[in-house]
Protein backbone atom coordinates (compact mmCIF):
# COMPACT_ATOMS: atom_id res chain seq x y z
CA UNK A 1 0.00 0.00 0.00
CA UNK A 2 1.39 3.39 -0.95
CA UNK A 3 1.96 6.04 1.70
CA UNK A 4 -1.08 8.07 0.60
CA UNK A 5 -3.37 5.06 0.63
CA UNK A 6 -1.99 4.09 3.98
CA UNK A 7 -2.86 7.49 5.39
CA UNK A 8 -6.33 7.32 3.85
CA UNK A 9 -7.00 3.93 5.41
CA UNK A 10 -5.79 5.13 8.78
CA UNK A 11 -7.98 8.24 8.60
CA UNK A 12 -11.08 6.36 7.66
CA UNK A 13 -10.58 3.85 10.46
CA UNK A 14 -9.95 6.64 12.93
CA UNK A 15 -13.19 8.32 11.93
CA UNK A 16 -14.96 5.34 13.45
CA UNK A 17 -12.64 4.89 16.40
CA UNK A 18 -14.79 6.95 18.81
CA UNK A 19 -17.86 4.85 18.10
CA UNK A 20 -15.87 1.66 18.41
CA UNK A 21 -14.40 2.84 21.69
CA UNK A 22 -17.86 3.70 22.97
CA UNK A 23 -19.18 0.30 21.95
CA UNK A 24 -16.21 -1.36 23.67
CA UNK A 25 -16.69 0.60 26.89
CA UNK A 26 -20.41 -0.17 27.02
CA UNK A 27 -19.68 -3.86 26.52
CA UNK A 28 -16.97 -3.83 29.18
CA UNK A 29 -19.17 -2.03 31.69
CA UNK A 30 -22.14 -4.30 30.99
CA UNK A 31 -19.93 -7.35 31.49
CA UNK A 32 -18.45 -5.96 34.68
CA UNK A 33 -21.87 -5.21 36.14
CA UNK A 34 -23.82 -8.23 34.98
CA UNK A 35 -21.36 -10.87 33.83
CA UNK A 36 -23.22 -10.92 30.53
CA UNK A 37 -22.53 -10.11 26.91
CA UNK A 38 -25.60 -8.96 25.01
CA UNK A 39 -26.60 -9.32 21.41
CA UNK A 40 -26.81 -6.04 19.54
CA UNK A 41 -30.02 -4.05 19.99
CA UNK A 42 -32.69 -5.52 17.78
CA UNK A 43 -33.87 -3.29 14.93
CA UNK A 44 -36.85 -1.05 15.65
CA UNK A 45 -40.13 -2.80 15.06
CA UNK A 46 -42.25 -1.04 12.46
CA UNK A 47 -40.70 2.41 12.65
CA UNK A 48 -43.31 4.92 11.58
CA UNK A 49 -41.71 7.85 9.85
CA UNK A 50 -44.90 9.87 9.93
CA UNK A 51 -44.69 10.20 13.69
CA UNK A 52 -42.10 12.81 14.52
CA UNK A 53 -41.25 11.28 17.85
CA UNK A 54 -37.81 9.93 18.51
CA UNK A 55 -39.15 6.70 19.99
CA UNK A 56 -41.56 4.25 18.43
CA UNK A 57 -44.78 3.81 20.46
CA UNK A 58 -44.76 1.07 23.06
CA UNK A 59 -46.92 -1.91 22.12
CA UNK A 60 -50.24 -1.54 23.94
CA UNK A 61 -52.34 -3.98 21.98
CA UNK A 62 -50.98 -7.14 20.45
CA UNK A 63 -52.70 -10.00 18.66
CA UNK A 64 -53.00 -13.41 20.26
CA UNK A 65 -49.79 -15.39 19.97
CA UNK A 66 -49.90 -19.17 19.73
CA UNK A 67 -48.32 -19.31 23.17
CA UNK A 68 -48.46 -16.67 25.85
CA UNK A 69 -46.71 -16.95 29.22
CA UNK A 70 -47.39 -14.61 32.11
CA UNK A 71 -44.87 -14.28 34.94
CA UNK A 72 -45.61 -12.61 38.25
CA UNK A 73 -43.56 -10.43 40.60
CA UNK A 74 -39.85 -11.26 40.77
CA UNK A 75 -38.56 -8.87 43.45
CA UNK A 76 -34.84 -9.17 43.02
CA UNK A 77 -34.55 -12.97 43.04
CA UNK A 78 -32.62 -14.11 39.98
CA UNK A 79 -32.71 -17.82 40.83
CA UNK A 80 -36.49 -17.81 41.12
CA UNK A 81 -36.72 -15.80 37.93
CA UNK A 82 -34.78 -18.47 36.11
CA UNK A 83 -36.80 -21.25 37.72
CA UNK A 84 -40.02 -19.65 36.56
CA UNK A 85 -38.74 -19.23 33.03
CA UNK A 86 -37.41 -22.79 32.94
CA UNK A 87 -40.74 -24.08 34.18
CA UNK A 88 -42.31 -22.56 31.10
CA UNK A 89 -39.65 -24.02 28.81
CA UNK A 90 -38.45 -20.55 27.91
CA UNK A 91 -34.79 -20.97 28.82
CA UNK A 92 -32.50 -23.96 28.84
CA UNK A 93 -29.94 -25.05 31.42
CA UNK A 94 -27.42 -22.58 29.99
CA UNK A 95 -29.85 -19.67 30.36
CA UNK A 96 -30.36 -19.45 26.62
CA UNK A 97 -33.78 -18.42 25.32
CA UNK A 98 -35.45 -21.45 23.78
CA UNK A 99 -39.05 -20.27 23.81
CA UNK A 100 -39.34 -19.88 20.06
CA UNK A 101 -42.13 -17.57 19.00
CA UNK A 102 -43.79 -17.36 22.39
CA UNK A 103 -44.86 -14.08 23.93
CA UNK A 104 -43.83 -13.60 27.54
CA UNK A 105 -45.28 -10.91 29.77
CA UNK A 106 -43.69 -10.12 33.11
CA UNK A 107 -46.15 -8.02 35.10
CA UNK A 108 -43.71 -5.84 37.05
CA UNK A 109 -42.05 -5.59 40.45
CA UNK A 110 -38.56 -6.68 39.44
CA UNK A 111 -37.22 -4.14 41.94
CA UNK A 112 -37.09 -4.24 45.77
CA UNK A 113 -36.99 -7.00 48.36
CA UNK A 114 -34.03 -8.73 46.76
CA UNK A 115 -30.45 -8.10 45.74
CA UNK A 116 -30.49 -9.23 42.12
CA UNK A 117 -32.26 -6.24 40.62
CA UNK A 118 -29.69 -5.24 38.03
CA UNK A 119 -28.91 -8.87 37.34
CA UNK A 120 -32.56 -9.50 36.51
CA UNK A 121 -32.87 -6.36 34.40
CA UNK A 122 -29.81 -7.36 32.41
CA UNK A 123 -30.91 -10.99 32.19
CA UNK A 124 -34.32 -10.05 30.85
CA UNK A 125 -32.70 -7.69 28.38
CA UNK A 126 -30.45 -10.50 27.17
CA UNK A 127 -33.48 -12.75 26.73
CA UNK A 128 -35.46 -10.02 24.99
CA UNK A 129 -32.80 -9.80 22.33
CA UNK A 130 -32.47 -13.56 22.00
CA UNK A 131 -36.25 -13.94 21.77
CA UNK A 132 -36.51 -11.32 19.05
CA UNK A 133 -34.29 -13.48 16.88
CA UNK A 134 -36.67 -16.43 17.12
CA UNK A 135 -39.76 -14.34 16.51
CA UNK A 136 -40.58 -14.36 20.20
CA UNK A 137 -41.34 -11.39 22.37
CA UNK A 138 -40.61 -10.64 26.00
CA UNK A 139 -42.55 -7.70 27.43
CA UNK A 140 -41.83 -6.25 30.83
CA UNK A 141 -44.21 -4.04 32.74
CA UNK A 142 -44.05 -1.41 35.42
CA UNK A 143 -45.06 -2.49 38.89
CA UNK A 144 -45.60 -0.17 41.83
CA UNK A 145 -42.05 -0.88 42.95
CA UNK A 146 -40.61 0.40 39.68
CA UNK A 147 -42.65 3.59 40.01
CA UNK A 148 -41.63 4.00 43.65
CA UNK A 149 -37.93 3.62 42.99
CA UNK A 150 -37.95 6.04 40.10
CA UNK A 151 -39.57 8.53 42.50
CA UNK A 152 -36.89 7.94 45.14
CA UNK A 153 -39.10 5.88 47.43
CA UNK A 154 -36.57 3.32 48.61
CA UNK A 155 -38.47 1.92 51.59
CA UNK A 156 -38.27 -1.66 50.31
CA UNK A 157 -34.69 -1.68 49.11
CA UNK A 158 -32.40 -4.32 50.61
CA UNK A 159 -28.81 -3.92 51.72
CA UNK A 160 -27.57 -6.29 49.01
CA UNK A 161 -29.46 -4.33 46.41
CA UNK A 162 -27.82 -1.13 47.52
CA UNK A 163 -24.48 -2.80 47.17
CA UNK A 164 -25.30 -3.97 43.67
CA UNK A 165 -26.01 -0.38 42.69
CA UNK A 166 -22.85 0.87 44.38
CA UNK A 167 -20.80 -1.56 42.29
CA UNK A 168 -22.76 -0.60 39.18
CA UNK A 169 -21.88 3.05 39.75
CA UNK A 170 -18.18 2.32 40.11
CA UNK A 171 -17.98 0.58 36.77
CA UNK A 172 -20.33 3.01 35.09
CA UNK A 173 -18.16 5.92 36.22
CA UNK A 174 -14.98 4.23 35.04
CA UNK A 175 -16.67 3.73 31.70
CA UNK A 176 -17.57 7.39 31.51
CA UNK A 177 -14.02 8.37 32.33
CA UNK A 178 -12.72 6.13 29.57
CA UNK A 179 -15.11 7.70 27.09
CA UNK A 180 -14.07 11.11 28.33
CA UNK A 181 -10.49 10.41 27.35
CA UNK A 182 -11.42 10.03 23.69
CA UNK A 183 -11.55 13.47 22.08
CA UNK A 184 -13.94 12.35 19.38
CA UNK A 185 -16.64 11.48 21.89
CA UNK A 186 -18.92 13.91 23.67
CA UNK A 187 -18.12 14.01 27.36
CA UNK A 188 -20.74 11.81 28.95
CA UNK A 189 -23.30 13.53 31.17
CA UNK A 190 -22.47 13.23 34.82
CA UNK A 191 -25.20 10.98 36.23
CA UNK A 192 -24.66 12.60 39.64
CA UNK A 193 -25.65 16.07 38.64
CA UNK A 194 -28.13 17.23 41.27
CA UNK A 195 -27.78 14.12 43.42
CA UNK A 196 -27.29 14.97 47.10
CA UNK A 197 -23.99 14.13 48.77
CA UNK A 198 -25.74 13.11 51.96
CA UNK A 199 -29.13 11.95 53.17
CA UNK A 200 -30.53 13.28 56.40
CA UNK A 201 -31.16 10.63 59.00
CA UNK A 202 -29.48 7.88 57.02
CA UNK A 203 -26.34 6.10 58.20
CA UNK A 204 -23.27 7.53 56.58
CA UNK A 205 -22.02 4.16 55.37
CA UNK A 206 -24.99 3.95 52.96
CA UNK A 207 -24.59 7.35 51.35
CA UNK A 208 -22.64 5.95 48.39
CA UNK A 209 -25.21 3.27 47.73
CA UNK A 210 -28.15 5.67 47.84
CA UNK A 211 -26.36 8.20 45.67
CA UNK A 212 -25.79 5.47 43.12
CA UNK A 213 -29.40 4.33 43.27
CA UNK A 214 -30.75 7.84 42.89
CA UNK A 215 -28.43 8.53 39.98
CA UNK A 216 -29.36 5.26 38.29
CA UNK A 217 -33.10 5.17 38.80
CA UNK A 218 -34.38 8.73 38.88
CA UNK A 219 -36.17 9.89 35.74
CA UNK A 220 -33.74 9.85 32.85
CA UNK A 221 -31.14 8.05 34.96
CA UNK A 222 -28.99 5.50 33.12
CA UNK A 223 -30.85 2.46 34.41
CA UNK A 224 -34.31 3.99 34.14
CA UNK A 225 -33.83 5.18 30.62
CA UNK A 226 -32.13 2.04 29.46
CA UNK A 227 -34.38 -0.62 31.00
CA UNK A 228 -37.45 0.79 32.71
CA UNK A 229 -38.47 3.09 29.89
CA UNK A 230 -39.06 0.00 27.78
CA UNK A 231 -41.76 -1.16 30.19
CA UNK A 232 -45.44 -0.87 29.40
CA UNK A 233 -47.89 -0.04 32.15
CA UNK A 234 -51.00 -1.54 30.59
CA UNK A 235 -51.10 -4.17 27.90
CA UNK A 236 -53.61 -6.15 25.87
CA UNK A 237 -52.46 -9.38 24.27
CA UNK A 238 -55.23 -11.14 22.43
CA UNK A 239 -58.12 -11.35 24.89
CA UNK A 240 -55.99 -10.81 27.99
CA UNK A 241 -55.58 -7.46 29.67
CA UNK A 242 -52.38 -7.15 31.70
CA UNK A 243 -51.71 -4.66 34.45
CA UNK A 244 -49.70 -4.84 37.66
CA UNK A 245 -52.43 -3.81 40.13
CA UNK A 246 -55.69 -3.41 38.27
CA UNK A 247 -57.58 -1.20 35.87
CA UNK A 248 -60.60 0.93 36.68
CA UNK A 249 -63.06 2.40 34.20
CA UNK A 250 -61.47 5.83 34.50
CA UNK A 251 -58.15 4.39 33.39
CA UNK A 252 -59.67 2.94 30.26
CA UNK A 253 -61.40 6.28 29.62
CA UNK A 254 -58.10 8.06 30.03
CA UNK A 255 -56.64 5.88 27.33
CA UNK A 256 -54.38 2.85 27.50
CA UNK A 257 -51.93 4.05 24.86
CA UNK A 258 -51.86 7.43 26.54
CA UNK A 259 -50.99 5.85 29.89
CA UNK A 260 -48.12 3.89 28.39
CA UNK A 261 -46.74 6.90 26.58
CA UNK A 262 -47.00 9.26 29.54
CA UNK A 263 -45.36 6.87 31.95
CA UNK A 264 -42.54 6.26 29.52
CA UNK A 265 -42.07 9.98 28.97
CA UNK A 266 -41.98 10.47 32.73
CA UNK A 267 -39.35 7.75 33.12
CA UNK A 268 -37.30 9.49 30.45
CA UNK A 269 -37.36 12.71 32.43
CA UNK A 270 -39.95 14.84 30.73
CA UNK A 271 -42.27 15.51 33.65
CA UNK A 272 -40.30 15.84 36.84
CA UNK A 273 -39.95 13.66 39.88
CA UNK A 274 -43.43 12.29 40.37
CA UNK A 275 -45.28 9.78 38.28
CA UNK A 276 -48.64 10.55 36.68
CA UNK A 277 -51.58 10.59 39.06
CA UNK A 278 -52.93 7.21 37.95
CA UNK A 279 -49.70 5.65 39.21
CA UNK A 280 -50.09 6.90 42.76
CA UNK A 281 -52.47 6.08 45.55
CA UNK A 282 -54.72 3.19 46.33
CA UNK A 283 -56.62 3.31 43.04
CA UNK A 284 -53.52 3.47 40.92
CA UNK A 285 -53.08 1.05 38.02
CA UNK A 286 -50.02 -0.30 39.84
CA UNK A 287 -51.47 -0.35 43.37
CA UNK A 288 -55.08 -1.50 43.01
CA UNK A 289 -56.09 -4.65 44.88
CA UNK A 290 -59.83 -4.62 44.18
CA UNK A 291 -59.64 -7.73 42.02
CA UNK A 292 -56.86 -9.44 43.91
CA UNK A 293 -58.32 -10.25 47.28
CA UNK A 294 -57.28 -13.79 48.17
CA UNK A 295 -60.84 -14.31 49.28
CA UNK A 296 -62.33 -14.29 45.83
CA UNK A 297 -65.81 -13.28 46.87
CA UNK A 298 -64.46 -10.02 48.24
CA UNK A 299 -63.40 -8.95 44.79
CA UNK A 300 -65.26 -6.21 43.02
CA UNK A 301 -66.39 -8.33 40.11
CA UNK A 302 -68.96 -5.84 38.91
CA UNK A 303 -66.32 -3.21 38.26
CA UNK A 304 -64.07 -5.77 36.66
CA UNK A 305 -66.83 -6.76 34.24
CA UNK A 306 -67.43 -3.13 33.41
CA UNK A 307 -63.76 -2.60 32.62
CA UNK A 308 -63.53 -5.71 30.48
CA UNK A 309 -66.57 -4.62 28.49
CA UNK A 310 -64.89 -1.33 27.63
CA UNK A 311 -61.73 -2.94 26.28
CA UNK A 312 -62.60 -4.55 22.95
CA UNK A 313 -61.98 -8.28 22.96
CA UNK A 314 -60.81 -8.45 26.58
CA UNK A 315 -62.00 -11.57 28.40
CA UNK A 316 -59.84 -11.43 31.50
CA UNK A 317 -57.53 -9.21 33.51
CA UNK A 318 -54.19 -10.70 34.53
CA UNK A 319 -52.51 -9.04 37.51
CA UNK A 320 -49.59 -9.37 39.86
CA UNK A 321 -49.01 -7.23 42.93
CA UNK A 322 -50.93 -9.17 45.60
CA UNK A 323 -49.30 -12.36 46.84
CA UNK A 324 -51.56 -15.35 46.43
CA UNK A 325 -50.49 -17.85 49.05
CA UNK A 326 -52.32 -20.66 47.29
CA UNK A 327 -50.57 -19.95 44.01
CA UNK A 328 -52.01 -18.63 40.77
CA UNK A 329 -55.78 -18.56 40.87
CA UNK A 330 -58.82 -16.90 39.38
CA UNK A 331 -61.66 -14.84 40.76
CA UNK A 332 -64.86 -13.48 39.25
CA UNK A 333 -65.34 -16.64 37.22
CA UNK A 334 -61.75 -16.59 36.10
CA UNK A 335 -62.12 -13.10 34.64
CA UNK A 336 -59.52 -11.95 37.16
CA UNK A 337 -56.36 -14.07 37.16
CA UNK A 338 -53.93 -13.36 39.97
CA UNK A 339 -50.38 -14.44 39.18
CA UNK A 340 -48.21 -13.05 41.99
CA UNK A 341 -47.10 -16.10 43.95
CA UNK A 342 -44.52 -14.27 46.07
CA UNK A 343 -41.75 -16.35 44.60
CA UNK A 344 -38.91 -14.06 45.68
CA UNK A 345 -36.94 -15.01 48.78
CA UNK A 346 -37.81 -11.56 50.04
CA UNK A 347 -41.52 -12.33 49.73
CA UNK A 348 -41.54 -15.67 51.48
CA UNK A 349 -40.13 -17.76 48.67
CA UNK A 350 -43.35 -19.03 47.11
CA UNK A 351 -43.06 -21.93 44.67
CA UNK A 352 -42.68 -20.64 41.12
CA UNK A 353 -45.75 -20.80 38.93
CA UNK A 354 -46.52 -19.20 35.61
CA UNK A 355 -49.67 -18.86 33.57
CA UNK A 356 -49.80 -20.24 30.08
CA UNK A 357 -52.38 -19.30 27.47
CA UNK A 358 -52.03 -21.26 24.28
CA UNK A 359 -54.11 -21.87 21.19
CA UNK A 360 -53.84 -25.60 21.74
CA UNK A 361 -54.47 -25.87 25.43
CA UNK A 362 -56.23 -22.76 26.59
CA UNK A 363 -55.35 -21.52 30.07
CA UNK A 364 -53.04 -23.60 32.18
CA UNK A 365 -51.01 -23.06 35.30
CA UNK A 366 -47.50 -24.40 35.06
CA UNK A 367 -46.40 -25.10 38.57
CA UNK A 368 -43.33 -26.40 40.31
CA UNK A 369 -45.49 -27.58 43.17
CA UNK A 370 -44.94 -31.35 43.44
CA UNK A 371 -48.41 -31.75 44.95
CA UNK A 372 -49.85 -31.31 41.51
CA UNK A 373 -47.75 -33.91 39.78
CA UNK A 374 -50.59 -36.30 39.22
CA UNK A 375 -53.60 -34.06 38.93
CA UNK A 376 -55.96 -35.45 36.37
CA UNK A 377 -58.39 -32.62 36.21
CA UNK A 378 -59.02 -29.87 33.73
CA UNK A 379 -57.35 -26.50 33.97
CA UNK A 380 -58.80 -23.04 33.85
CA UNK A 381 -60.69 -23.08 30.67
CA UNK A 382 -62.61 -25.20 28.28
CA UNK A 383 -61.00 -26.70 25.25
CA UNK A 384 -58.28 -28.59 27.06
CA UNK A 385 -57.28 -31.95 25.75
CA UNK A 386 -54.40 -33.76 27.37
CA UNK A 387 -52.63 -32.79 30.48
CA UNK A 388 -48.91 -32.54 30.09
CA UNK A 389 -46.94 -33.12 33.23
CA UNK A 390 -43.49 -31.55 33.07
CA UNK A 391 -40.69 -33.35 34.87
CA UNK A 392 -40.67 -31.38 38.08
CA UNK A 393 -44.08 -29.95 38.28
CA UNK A 394 -47.46 -30.19 36.81
CA UNK A 395 -50.65 -28.51 35.95
CA UNK A 396 -53.37 -27.84 38.39
CA UNK A 397 -56.89 -26.70 38.52
CA UNK A 398 -57.44 -23.08 39.23
CA UNK A 399 -58.90 -22.65 42.65
CA UNK A 400 -61.68 -20.17 43.01
CA UNK A 401 -61.67 -19.63 46.70
CA UNK A 402 -65.08 -19.16 48.15
CA UNK B 1 -12.72 -0.17 45.43
CA UNK B 2 -15.32 -2.77 46.10
CA UNK B 3 -15.45 -4.38 42.72
CA UNK B 4 -15.27 -7.95 43.94
CA UNK B 5 -18.65 -8.79 42.49
CA UNK B 6 -17.41 -8.54 38.95
CA UNK B 7 -14.76 -11.20 39.43
CA UNK B 8 -17.43 -13.66 40.46
CA UNK B 9 -19.51 -12.55 37.55
CA UNK B 10 -16.58 -13.23 35.25
CA UNK B 11 -16.15 -16.75 36.58
CA UNK B 12 -19.83 -17.33 36.06
CA UNK B 13 -19.54 -16.14 32.51
CA UNK B 14 -16.71 -18.49 31.61
CA UNK B 15 -18.73 -21.41 32.87
CA UNK B 16 -22.05 -20.67 31.33
CA UNK B 17 -21.32 -18.73 28.20
CA UNK B 18 -19.82 -20.99 25.65
CA UNK B 19 -19.75 -18.73 22.66
CA UNK B 20 -19.15 -20.07 19.23
CA UNK B 21 -17.46 -17.68 16.89
CA UNK B 22 -19.61 -17.06 13.90
CA UNK B 23 -19.07 -14.78 11.03
CA UNK B 24 -22.79 -14.17 10.61
CA UNK B 25 -23.44 -10.51 10.61
CA UNK B 26 -26.61 -9.68 12.48
CA UNK B 27 -29.32 -7.84 10.58
CA UNK B 28 -29.06 -4.09 10.32
CA UNK B 29 -29.55 -2.58 13.68
CA UNK B 30 -30.39 0.95 14.68
CA UNK B 31 -27.65 0.79 17.26
CA UNK B 32 -25.21 3.40 16.07
CA UNK B 33 -22.32 1.39 17.46
CA UNK B 34 -23.19 -1.63 15.37
CA UNK B 35 -23.80 0.48 12.30
CA UNK B 36 -20.44 2.15 12.51
CA UNK B 37 -18.76 -1.18 13.07
CA UNK B 38 -20.54 -2.53 10.05
CA UNK B 39 -19.32 0.48 8.13
CA UNK B 40 -15.74 0.00 9.28
CA UNK B 41 -15.80 -3.62 8.26
CA UNK B 42 -17.52 -2.78 5.00
CA UNK B 43 -15.00 -0.06 4.29
CA UNK B 44 -12.21 -2.39 5.22
CA UNK B 45 -13.54 -4.93 2.77
CA UNK B 46 -13.88 -2.22 0.12
CA UNK B 47 -10.32 -1.07 0.64
CA UNK B 48 -9.19 -4.62 0.56
CA UNK B 49 -10.98 -5.21 -2.74
CA UNK B 50 -9.98 -1.95 -4.35
CA UNK B 51 -6.34 -1.97 -3.44
CA UNK B 52 -5.80 -5.66 -3.65
CA UNK B 53 -4.12 -5.48 -0.29
CA UNK B 54 -5.40 -7.99 2.19
CA UNK B 55 -5.49 -6.07 5.42
CA UNK B 56 -6.54 -8.55 7.99
CA UNK B 57 -8.94 -7.76 10.78
CA UNK B 58 -5.87 -7.93 12.99
CA UNK B 59 -4.11 -5.21 11.04
CA UNK B 60 -7.17 -2.99 11.03
CA UNK B 61 -7.61 -3.44 14.75
CA UNK B 62 -4.01 -2.42 15.26
CA UNK B 63 -4.67 0.69 13.20
CA UNK B 64 -7.66 1.55 15.37
CA UNK B 65 -5.38 1.40 18.38
CA UNK B 66 -3.25 4.13 16.84
CA UNK B 67 -6.09 6.60 16.46
CA UNK B 68 -6.04 9.89 18.39
CA UNK B 69 -9.20 8.88 20.27
CA UNK B 70 -7.38 5.95 21.79
CA UNK B 71 -4.11 7.69 22.60
CA UNK B 72 -4.80 8.74 26.20
CA UNK B 73 -6.38 5.39 27.03
CA UNK B 74 -3.19 3.56 26.19
CA UNK B 75 -1.14 5.50 28.69
CA UNK B 76 -1.22 5.10 32.41
CA UNK B 77 -1.11 2.03 34.63
CA UNK B 78 -3.78 0.09 32.71
CA UNK B 79 -2.84 1.10 29.19
CA UNK B 80 -1.59 -2.35 28.31
CA UNK B 81 -4.63 -4.17 29.65
CA UNK B 82 -6.88 -1.69 27.90
CA UNK B 83 -5.12 -2.22 24.58
CA UNK B 84 -5.37 -6.00 24.86
CA UNK B 85 -9.06 -5.84 25.74
CA UNK B 86 -9.89 -3.31 23.06
CA UNK B 87 -7.98 -5.25 20.40
CA UNK B 88 -9.71 -8.46 21.34
CA UNK B 89 -13.08 -6.73 21.20
CA UNK B 90 -12.42 -5.28 17.76
CA UNK B 91 -11.41 -8.64 16.41
CA UNK B 92 -14.30 -10.47 18.02
CA UNK B 93 -16.71 -11.95 15.51
CA UNK B 94 -18.97 -13.55 18.10
CA UNK B 95 -22.65 -12.66 17.87
CA UNK B 96 -22.37 -11.21 21.35
CA UNK B 97 -19.38 -9.13 20.43
CA UNK B 98 -16.59 -9.42 22.96
CA UNK B 99 -17.91 -12.59 24.57
CA UNK B 100 -14.72 -14.34 23.53
CA UNK B 101 -12.66 -11.71 25.36
CA UNK B 102 -13.39 -12.67 28.95
CA UNK B 103 -9.74 -13.12 29.80
CA UNK B 104 -8.47 -9.69 28.68
CA UNK B 105 -11.63 -8.10 30.09
CA UNK B 106 -10.98 -9.62 33.48
CA UNK B 107 -7.35 -8.52 33.30
CA UNK B 108 -8.52 -4.97 32.66
CA UNK B 109 -10.97 -5.21 35.55
CA UNK B 110 -8.19 -6.33 37.90
CA UNK B 111 -5.97 -3.51 36.80
CA UNK B 112 -8.72 -0.95 37.36
CA UNK B 113 -9.46 -2.36 40.81
CA UNK B 114 -5.80 -1.95 41.68
CA UNK B 115 -5.62 1.50 40.09
CA UNK B 116 -8.98 3.24 40.56
CA UNK B 117 -7.72 6.41 38.93
CA UNK B 118 -6.25 4.67 35.93
CA UNK B 119 -8.51 6.53 33.51
CA UNK B 120 -9.05 9.77 35.38
CA UNK B 121 -8.22 12.92 33.51
CA UNK B 122 -5.48 14.64 35.43
CA UNK B 123 -6.00 18.00 33.78
CA UNK B 124 -7.44 19.62 36.86
CA UNK B 125 -6.38 16.89 39.25
CA UNK B 126 -9.89 16.79 40.64
CA UNK B 127 -12.69 14.34 40.40
CA UNK B 128 -15.80 15.97 38.94
CA UNK B 129 -18.04 14.54 41.57
CA UNK B 130 -16.21 16.46 44.25
CA UNK B 131 -17.65 19.70 42.99
CA UNK B 132 -20.29 21.09 45.32
CA UNK B 133 -23.71 19.79 44.42
CA UNK B 134 -26.38 22.09 43.16
CA UNK B 135 -28.76 23.36 45.79
CA UNK B 136 -31.57 21.31 44.30
CA UNK B 137 -32.85 18.95 46.97
CA UNK B 138 -33.65 15.42 46.02
CA UNK B 139 -35.48 13.65 48.78
CA UNK B 140 -35.58 9.93 49.21
CA UNK B 141 -37.59 7.66 51.46
CA UNK B 142 -34.94 5.36 52.89
CA UNK B 143 -35.59 1.84 54.19
CA UNK B 144 -35.85 1.41 57.96
CA UNK B 145 -32.61 -0.57 58.31
CA UNK B 146 -30.58 2.28 56.86
CA UNK B 147 -31.77 4.94 59.24
CA UNK B 148 -29.78 6.49 62.04
CA UNK B 149 -31.15 5.32 65.41
CA UNK B 150 -32.89 8.48 66.56
CA UNK B 151 -33.89 9.92 63.22
CA UNK B 152 -37.25 11.61 62.95
CA UNK B 153 -39.94 9.51 61.31
CA UNK B 154 -40.94 12.34 59.06
CA UNK B 155 -40.01 12.28 55.40
CA UNK B 156 -36.36 13.15 54.92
Amino acid sequence: MGREEEAETQTSICKDAPNLLSFFVDTFVDFSVSGLFLLPTPPLQNPNPSISRSLPPLPTRLPSPSRLIAVGDLHGDLDKTKQALRLAGLIDASDRYVGGSATVVQVGDVLDRGGDELKILYFLEKLKREAARSGGKIITMNGNHEIMNIEGDFRFVTKTALDEFRVWEQWFSVGNKMKGLCQGLETPTDPFKGVPMSFHGVKREFFDGFRARVAALRPNGPISSRFLSQNVTVLVVGDSLFVHGGLLPQHVDYGLERINEEVRDWINGSSGKFSPQYCRGRNAVVWLRKFSNEVAQNCDCATLEHVLKTVPGAKRMIMGHTIQTAGINGACENRAIRIDVGMSRGCGGGLPEVLEISKNSGLRILTSNPLYQNMGNAGLNVGKEELLIPAHGGLREVEVKA
Amino acid sequence: MGLAQSAEAAAHVTQTQIQTQTSTQTSTSNNSNSTSLDSVLAEAAAYGNNDDTEESIEAKAQRALECPCIADLRTGPCGFQFSEAFLCFLKSTAEEKGSDCVSPFVALQSCIKANPNAFSKDVLGEDESEKPESTQEYKILPPQWSREPQSPKSRL
